[in-house]
């Protein structure tokens, strides 16, 4: 197998369990004096009850309005004087928290992601709570709501999964479910889920293992374990969805633009894997075959730096491959569909040994890229062990991509991205007079 | 006891630089090369002194047209078969303009850094620019510009600089140019523009990577080797203001739920005596989570998922803006604080507390804003483009540290002048324009929205 770098790389680590059952994974890396400090919890908006959707994502602003030794505001202020950087994101799911810091700040990491994974509830309270349901919902203005195209998220997760599964509704949830999330909510949300024994810590950067995993022992071992989660809800669905479904929406947008989602099987799988070098031979650079076809030789699709075909991370019984295809202006949004549909079809014909020796470089290059900072690495450690139980996979991941054959391409392109298992999301300009009637 | 209620003390410095480069001649040409050990990719770019401040009037945009058209095709090989040459490397090209310099290169992993540098020169060199090639180009970017305009953000920026900036100030557009600016752009004006600023004399590489194993005078000379100035520098840059006071543009979007805010003015260059004091002042107005004005919109108000400001320096001149994104029925409140806590920065400066807290965090983050090759590739990039010295990283650090309150009220007292805000509102007029028009910062014009 030819690899465009000479050895592969393996970034060693140290996997450890605390007596409250928190999981800490410490790599080191002396490149640069700097230290990632980051936080999964095992639990995201697929876990949220009926009539509560958001929650998940309004209960992680809630993380950063203070906790027991921590004031408000005192969360962001802390890290920042100690010239680091820090976020939180919510998904399906999972959620996480993270810092940089100098890496003589490391303790002041853990001491704060400490402080709020035990005493959040000292400090939580209502006028936390309705402040950050006005800046969520602001959020969810300037991200979607006010945003062409916007709504895309929500079409795909309601047409790709039935309103039974969790994944039917996306991350940032309804307006409606917002406004109803109360205090009580919010307690009962962090008395269930947060704990260390659903959490993994992933420190990487200039430490010392045993001295990091002294000072996490320090920090987080005298918060009890929880000892015993609900069981979230069933995720269980086919892994495909066995027919071609589609959805025109008609909105205030510039051009025309068609997504094309397809059921798969979810991350950690085998068919995942293929799907990843199948979407870069597809999709993935300016040398692709959509590339080519689409945007040099039609002149139907407009280009963007980012991959046309991509996957969701999802492990609930069933994830999404999706194509972004917007329209260069004045193309029939028809035409470029059916061209993009005829390409992905071609593949039948095979895949040759350039084209995989492009993916398999590509793909490598973006893996070194993703993982050489410290940030990436330590979400990726987190990702594995949250979500497949196991931090190590970080480093099995490129020989899996490595080791997929032209005829395994073939083989997940004709079983995956085929119109009986595709999601087809259309949006069309207003004319004039409708956009009138509309306001 | 369950959680630890002390602060931990804090560690010992780690002592850190911006990484150590040298820079040689190799052929004629500038190379600037940083060793950073240990890392799988490198970085080889050029800078050109080509940015877009000095396109000509009308035509806006070339810079960034001539960037994107270098990959898409050469004497030797077609847009396809040179992507398909740098992805067989690994290597991820990037191409782009701001206002003072071209850039463009390929992140690769080591071991294929010199095929790549090839690539590079074949592209800078012998960029073939068919005319079928160039009007695609163009035609995708007036496209890009077009979806680009429909989102708030994108469409108040634009609004904001044309009422800012004066007629003829190449400042007026954006530095990609605009639909009508890019249409007017016909292949010969590429070809011109290029002939004219992509020369040797006007290029540095730069060359960042775990270099232990790599012939830097070989990469020099793969890319200047025989590499001839065609014709020489740049135009003269009008950058001029429009006349100063207050007025408001409000950009029409009936049915918007929300309302997108800028307010601000012109702003002074990057080379000036203040630009630390300065800078770290808008730190404390709206660089940081805890700035001013997030803590005011976001945090007590809940108008906005965020709420930020501060200074863009450029070469020749700049500007001062704030913006947030408000929900519609909250839009003259959120304009008022935006304005209060401008006018509060200008007339009272700020606290000590305020100021430890930014200088503690802009000089700390140092090292985590350098620890990759490409940020250390873009930071030497901003050495070539205003021509710092080798010790330009560590002294500006230094400055920061020794930046002092007084430093701090001075550059909010001259740098940020209230009497001269513009403010720009995309959004639904209906909802706001009665008392937007008395609400104290200045007449009020209403355009649709249109491009």
């Amino acid at each position: 197998m030819l690899a465009p770098v000479a050895a592969l790389p393996h970034y060693p680590f140290s996997e450890h369990r605390l007596d409250n059952g928190l999981r800490v994974v410490i790599s080191e890396d002396h490149l640069a004096p700097v230290v990632a400090v980051n936080v999964w919890y095992d639990v995201g908006s697929r876990h949220e009850s009926p009539g509560r959707t958001g929650f998940a994502h309004l209960f992680e602003h809630l993380m950063f309005q203070g906790s027991a030794n921590v004031a408000r505001g005192e969360h962001f202020t802390t890290v920042n004087a100690a010239g680091g950087t820090l976020n939180g994101t919510t998904w399906c799911d999972r959620t996480n928290y993270f810092e940089t810091l100098p890496s003589h700040h490391l303790a002041t990491g853990l001491w704060l992601e400490a402080d709020r994974m035990g005493g959040l509830l000292d400090a939580l309270d209502q006028a936390n709570l309705d402040n950050q349901r006005e800046v969520v919902k602001n959020e969810k203005r300037q991200t979607r709501d006010n945003q062409p195209y916007g709504s895309w998220l929500e079409h795909l997760h309601e047409l790709c999964y039935p309103p039974s599964h969790p994944y039917h509704h996306t991350t940032i949830g309804s307006m409606a479910d917002l406004d109803a999330a109360s205090l009580d909510d919010a307690r009962a949300f962090y008395a269930t889920w947060y704990a260390p024994d659903n959490a993994v810590l992933s420190v990487v950067g200039d430490v010392d293992t045993a001295e990091t995993l002294d000072l996490a022992n320090r920090y987080f071992g005298g918060i009890p374990a929880k000892r015993g989660f609900p069981t979230p809800p069933p995720t269980d669905i086919e892994r495909r969805l066995g027919k071609e479904v589609r959805r025109t929406v008609t909105d205030r947008v510039p051009v025309p633009r068609t997504f094309v989602a397809y059921r798969t099987a979810p991350f950690g799988s085998k068919e995942f894997d293929a799907l990843q070098v199948a979407t870069t031979v597809l999709g993935g650079g300016r040398g692709s075959r959509l590339y080519k076809a689409l945007v040099l030789d039609k002149q139907l699709l407009q280009p963007s730096d980012g991959a046309v075909v991509d996957s969701w991370p999802f492990i609930g019984g069933a994830t999404l491959t999706i194509a972004d295809l917007p329209a260069r202006e004045g193309v029939d949004i028809d035409v470029l569909e059916a061209a993009y549909h005829a390409e992905v079809e071609r593949i039948a014909s095979g895949v040759t040994a350039e084209e995989m020796e492009r993916a398999h470089a590509l793909i490598t290059s973006h893996w070194l890229h993703h993982l050489s900072s410290v940030e990436g690495r330590a979400d990726t450690f987190g990702q594995y062990a949250t979500l497949l139980g196991e931090p190590g996979l970080l480093n099995e991941a490129l020989p899996k991509w490595l080791a997929v054959t032209a005829e395994d391409v073939v083989a997940v392109t004709a079983a995956v991205l085929n119109e009986d298992n595709r999601a087809v999301v259309t949006f069309l300009p207003d004319a004039p007079d409708e956009q009138e009637a509309a306001a | 006891m369950t959680l630890i209620s002390q602060r931990p003390p804090v560690g010992t410095p780690r002592p850190w630089r911006f990484p150590a480069f040298e820079r040689r001649t190799v052929s004629g040409g500038r190379v600037l090369a940083a060793h950073l050990p240990g890392r799988p990719l490198a970085v080889a770019a050029l800078v050109i002194d080509a940015g877009a401040s000095a396109e000509p009037l009308g035509r806006e945009g070339i810079a960034e047209l001539v960037a994107r058209a270098l990959s898409e095709g050469t004497t030797t090989r077609d847009s396809h078969g040179f992507a398909v040459a740098g992805e067989r490397l690994g290597a991820t090209w990037r191409a782009s303009t701001d206002w003072d310099s071209l850039r463009c290169g390929f992140e690769v992993p080591v071991s294929g850094l010199a095929a790549a540098t090839e690539l590079l020169a074949e592209a800078v060199r012998d960029a073939a620019f068919e005319d079928d090639t160039l009007a695609r180009v163009r035609d995708e970017r007036i496209d890009e510009v077009s979806i680009d305009l429909s989102q708030p953000a994108a469409r108040a920026a634009d609004a904001f600089a044309a009422e800012v900036f004066g007629d003829t100030s190449r400042y007026r557009r954006s530095d990609g140019g605009d639909v009508a600016s890019l249409s007017a752009i016909a292949n010969d004006d590429v070809r011109g523009y290029y002939a004219d600023r992509l020369n040797p004399s006007a290029a540095t590489l730069v060359v960042v990577g775990d270099l232990e194993s790599v012939d830097v005078e070989a990469l020099g000379r793969i890319v200047f080797d025989g590499w001839k100035d065609q014709a020489s520098g740049p135009a003269t840059s009008d950058v001029s203001s429009r006349a100063p006071g207050r007025r408001v543009v409000v950009v029409d979007r009936p049915g918007s739920v929300q309302s997108m805010l800028l307010v601000g003015h012109d702003g002074p260059p990057r080379k000036i005596d203040d630009y630390v004091a300065m800078t770290t002042m808008a730190l404390v107005l709206g660089g940081m989570f805890s700035s001013r004005l997030n803590l005011k919109i976001r945090e007590e108000k809940g108008y906005a998922y965020g709420a930020f400001g501060g200074f863009d320096t450029r070469k020749h001149g700049g500007m001062f803006v704030a913006r947030a994104a408000v929900q519609s029925d909250v839009t003259i409140s959120a304009l008022a604080d935006l304005v209060a806590e401008i006018e509060r920065m200008h007339a009272g400066g700020v606290e000590p507390d305020e100021l430890e807290q930014a200088r503690a965090y802009r000089a700390g983050v140092f090292p985590i804003n350098f620890a990759g090759v490409m940020s250390v590739a873009s930071g030497l990039g901003e050495i070539v483009v205003h021509d710092f010295g080798d010790d330009h990283f560590d002294e500006l650090r230094q400055r920061i540290l020794d930046v002092t309150k007084d430093e701090l009220d001075a550059s909010a007292s001259s740098r940020i002048r209230p009497d001269d805000l513009v403010t720009v509102v995309v959004g639904d007029a209906d909802g706001f324009v009665t008392e937007l028009k008395s609400a104290g910062l200045g007449p009020v014009t209403i355009v649709p929205d249109e491009q």
